[in-house]
């Protein structure tokens, strides 16, 4: 098997809005932040595979095409990949595909979203639905999610407290990132006192609209010997897809109830097995985990095999999961709730696990970091992406 | 002059997407909206047994076509719900509560809007949308043919 | 590159679907039909699959975030799904990517478009025009071509027959139709032999500018790079041993400019249609392409190889390339 390993990962300032830039100047910031942490230049990049999710947000259709001059990508192979809001790591999948069939050395993933620049964002999202049956409830990101939260409160008994935890660990971490985009700080209290959004999800509980850049340079493994590189390798990867109909994740006759990931466990064995992980709880240091509320956090960790279903409360009760205490740090960097420019959100969370048992992650370093994985959502948790990244080629 | 003075101010271009369709919507979808307005709610039968409510021509999970037509009851369940109360811009204006009921004989929820019900007090429309409320299906008088012409009404 | 020994893969099967404008089902009922057709064809069920490869475009469909709706008919619930969506073609050289990286002995492809959806395509391709500029002038498939065939031709060119966009005529445009394309591809060793239909012998996609003017349009320069590395990475499959080729554009005038370029054999170019006479819709215009090479494979009693080609964006911004092959080229 081919080895693939990130050899570089930049990310832009993550805010509201950029009125500085247009949005292939903006993706070129990316890709230069990409380029400068790899130590590269575009001469050096053999493909590129793009995320861009919606067109809608950024106005463009076929956005990928007006970008190509900004990416510098004119002579080369290009392809993009939409696969919601699990884009940005999908692209990543796709990159390490590239390199794995032995067809290209060196592959760039760079993009860019600026949320906010729709005004109508929920609104976009709510033509992901049916056309028939589910346009003219207003489905959108939150309430699809404000459901599962609410389902899983009440198969496991547990509360608007509990994920009100995972928000204030996020935002302390967010804190210290100068990265991110909500870098405020929130007391538990604060979360609950926030407006209602869609019921169990307030204000406190939700991800940014972010605008921003990121981007990934993957090699292989001989180029990487070749060039002196020390990537992160990436170790294990899955993808795995859910039923869309959310109807049919309810009642006794369900496959995989709303209330948890099933899916997504599958696809973490899928990456699991080919990394050699057999017991994540203790081999996995770090976790980068998409989690856009955060209700989705406590049954994502469990998804990873870092706590049973049903558990991830009472572990965050112990303080489990923060950085500075034991065991795996779940979303060292403040995570998808703190910084979301979708499209690329997948790819930040790829690039911030690489850094981490790189031991580049400087405030937000895990100390000894040398497994960690990551994963993101897209659809109505329909499309689940994994991966296992370890500082080394050595077992797990 | 000072930075201040000599800074320009961002420009900005404001473009609406007009993109109109014409969705086709498929025999099967087309049955279910034209039983709304007989006050009926039509379900389908999928190979492995499951009754699937709305009604799909293949299920995607046996990959098979489903062909056997089943009536199911306007009363059941509600699996799970929400009440929004923030606006969003091409959004209807909240408040609203939103559900997923199994109706009597289905074996998959349908998903509409829950009305009936005070939300003003927060505490009390999440308990009376909650999960395990029984409701019936209320359809709508002057049917449009559209997923508009049912919703979901609690049962006192 | 590596050096490892690249595997050989074949197509295995191959099913369309083409309407005019399909009135009758959902976009997703049509995906299933085409997916359930390609499954029967390759006498396979859905749990022998491995991972599929989808591609739509959101706007041509009226759907944001397309594989939403488009994963389950195309089998996709429990498998691992990709949409690729630049371009459908990408999805076939994608897929191919997949088994020889050892991922999937077998890929399910599946493309589509449905532009009957739309109550106007022109009005959906003009939101490809970026926003600053050229949304103002007003672009679309058909302007970006007649300008491209303007520089291809030259001044002097005289059209025959009512123009649309200068200097191209009806006939000399891509008809439009609802199409769902679905292709099995497989590793040698995962299939009988004698199973296969065709062999991929090389594959190669590139892009170019996006901005016309600082382009040359009389100059396909994504296709001369794709073919540049179809020629380096397998020399048997460059365009001078083709048998024939298939070529998805958005006018005769590229079609045309292509044969004239690669030195082809107009008879066997295009031998499935001229473009006004194959329905299909830009997004999908090489994939369609891909298939009829497919089938010109299939059905020849000689040896054949030949290549698929596809355009996407304005003014052929991006090419791609399919070469299939009756027999493995060793």
């Amino acid at each position: 098997m081919v080895n693939v390993g990130i050899a570089g990962f930049g990310q832009s300032k993550l805010v509201t809005r950029r009125t500085d830039v247009t949005f292939p100047e903006l993706v070129r910031e990316g890709v230069e932040l990409t380029l400068d942490d790899a130590g590269m230049t575009m001469d050096d990049v053999d493909a590129i595979v793009y995320p861009l999710a919606p067109d809608a947000l950024i106005g463009v259709n076929n956005g990928e095409r007006w970008v190509v001059d900004a990416l510098g990508a004119a002579g080369k192979p290009m392809m993009r990949v939409n696969n919601g809001g699990a884009t940005g790591m999908s692209a990543v999948l796709a990159a390490w595909t590239h390199i794995a069939s032995g067809e290209f050395d060196v592959v760039l993933v760079a993009g860019a979203d600026r949320v906010s620049e729709s005004g109508s964002a929920q609104s976009v999202l709510n033509k992901m639905w049916d056309p028939a049956y589910e346009r003219l409830v207003p489905l959108n990101t939150i309430t699809m999610l404000a459901l599962s939260a609410q389902r899983y409160m009440h198969l496991y008994d547990s509360t608007e407290r509990d994920m009100a935890l995972v928000a204030e660990k996020n935002r302390y971490h967010a804190s210290l990132n100068p990265n991110a985009h909500l870098r405020k700080p929130i007391t538990v209290d604060e979360v609950l006192e926030s407006r209602t959004l869609a019921w169990p999800i307030k204000l406190g509980d939700a991800c940014p609209a972010t605008t921003g850049a990121a981007g990934l340079v993957l090699v292989s493994e001989k180029y990487a010997k070749e060039h002196n590189l020390q990537p992160a390798w990436i170790r294990g990867i899955g993808q795995n897809t859910e039923t869309f109909w959310m109807g049919d994740r309810v009642g006794p006759k369900h496959r995989g109830d709303h209330a948890d990931a099933v899916s997504l466990e599958e696809a973490f064995q899928t990456a699991y097995e080919m990394a050699g992980v057999t017991d994540p709880k203790t081999q996995v240091d770090v976790a980068e985990v998409y989690a856009p509320f955060s209700s989705v956090e406590l049954h994502v960790i469990e998804a990873a095999g870092l706590a049973e279903r049903g558990g991830a409360p009472a572990l965050l009760r112990e303080g489990k999961f923060r950085l500075g205490n034991e065991g795996t740090v779940v979303n060292p960097s403040g995570g998808t709730l703190c910084s979301n420019p979708i499209a690329v959100t997948g790819t930040i969370r790829v690039g911030e696990a690489a850094n981490q048992v790189r031991g580049r992650a400087g405030a937000i370093q895990v100390p000894g970091a040398r497994v960690a994985v990551a994963s993101a959502i897209g659809g109505d948790h329909q499309f689940y992406s994994t991966m296992v990244l370890s500082t080394d080629l050595e077992e797990i | 002059m000072t930075e201040q003075q000599t800074e320009q101010a961002p420009a900005f271009y404001n473009q609406t997407w007009d993109l109109e369709y014409r969705h086709a919507l498929g025999d099967t979808a087309g049955r279910f909206l034209n039983g709304l307005a007989e006050g009926k709610i039509w379900g389908i039968k999928s190979q492995d047994g499951r009754v699937i409510v709305p009604p799909r021509s293949f299920d995607d999970h046996t990959f098979t076509k489903n062909t056997e037509w089943v009536e199911v009851g306007t009363t059941g369940v509600i699996e799970m719900s929400t009440v929004v109360y923030e606006g969003f811009r091409g959004l209807p204006d909240p408040p609203y509560a939103i559900g997923y009921a199994l109706l009597d004989g289905a074996d998959t929820a349908l998903v509409g809007y829950i009305r009936g019900v005070d939300l003003t007090d927060q505490e009390h429309a999440i308990e009376a949308t909650k999960i395990g409320t029984r409701v019936k299906v209320v359809f709508a008088e002057k049917p449009s043919g559209t997923s508009a012409d049912y919703w979901f009404e609690p049962i006192d | 590159m590596s050096d490892k020994e690249r595997d050989e893969v074949a197509v295995l099967a191959v099913a369309t679907t083409r309407v005019d404008r399909e009135e009758h089902r959902s976009l997703e009922e049509m995906i299933f039909d085409t997916v359930t057709e390609v499954l029967g064809k390759a006498g396979m069920s859905r749990d022998d699959l491995e991972s599929i490869v989808v591609s739509g475009n959101d706007e041509i469909d009226g759907r944001v975030i397309s594989i939403m709706t488009g994963a389950g008919p195309a089998a996709g619930v429990g498998h691992d799904v990709t949409m690729i969506a630049s371009s459908a073609d990408h999805a076939l050289s994608y897929g191919y990517l997949r088994i020889l990286a050892g991922q999937d002995d077998r890929v399910l492809v599946v493309g589509w478009a449905k532009p009957s959806e739309s109550v106007s395509s022109t009005r959906v391709e003009l939101m490809g025009a970026e926003p600053y500029v050229l949304r103002q002038v007003g672009m679309s498939e058909a302007v970006a071509a007649g300008l491209q065939a303007s520089k291809l031709r030259g001044a002097d060119y005289r059209p025959e027959g009512s123009v649309v966009a200068w200097p191209l005529t009806a006939d000399e445009l891509p008809a439009e139709a609802d199409s769902v394309h679905a292709i099995i591809i497989g590793r040698e060793g995962s299939f009988d032999p004698g199973q296969e239909l065709a062999w991929i012998a090389s594959t190669a996609w590139s892009t170019s500018s996006y901005e016309l003017g600082e382009r040359d349009l009389s100059d396909l320069s994504s296709l001369d790079s794709a073919l540049a590395r179809v020629e380096q990475r397998d020399p048997k499959a460059a365009p001078g041993n083709w048998t024939g080729a298939e070529i998805g554009a958005a006018s005769e005038a590229v079609v045309e400019h292509v044969v004239q370029q690669l030195q082809l054999d107009p008879a066997k170019t295009n031998a499935s249609g001229r473009l006004s006479q194959v329905g299909t819709s830009p997004y999908v215009t090489g994939l369609n392409r891909m298939v009829a090479a497919i089938e010109r494979v299939v059905e020849s009693n000689e040896q054949e190889l030949i290549a698929g080609i596809g355009f996407h964006g304005f003014a052929s911004q991006a090419a791609s390339v399919v070469v299939f092959s009756s027999e493995k080229l060793v």
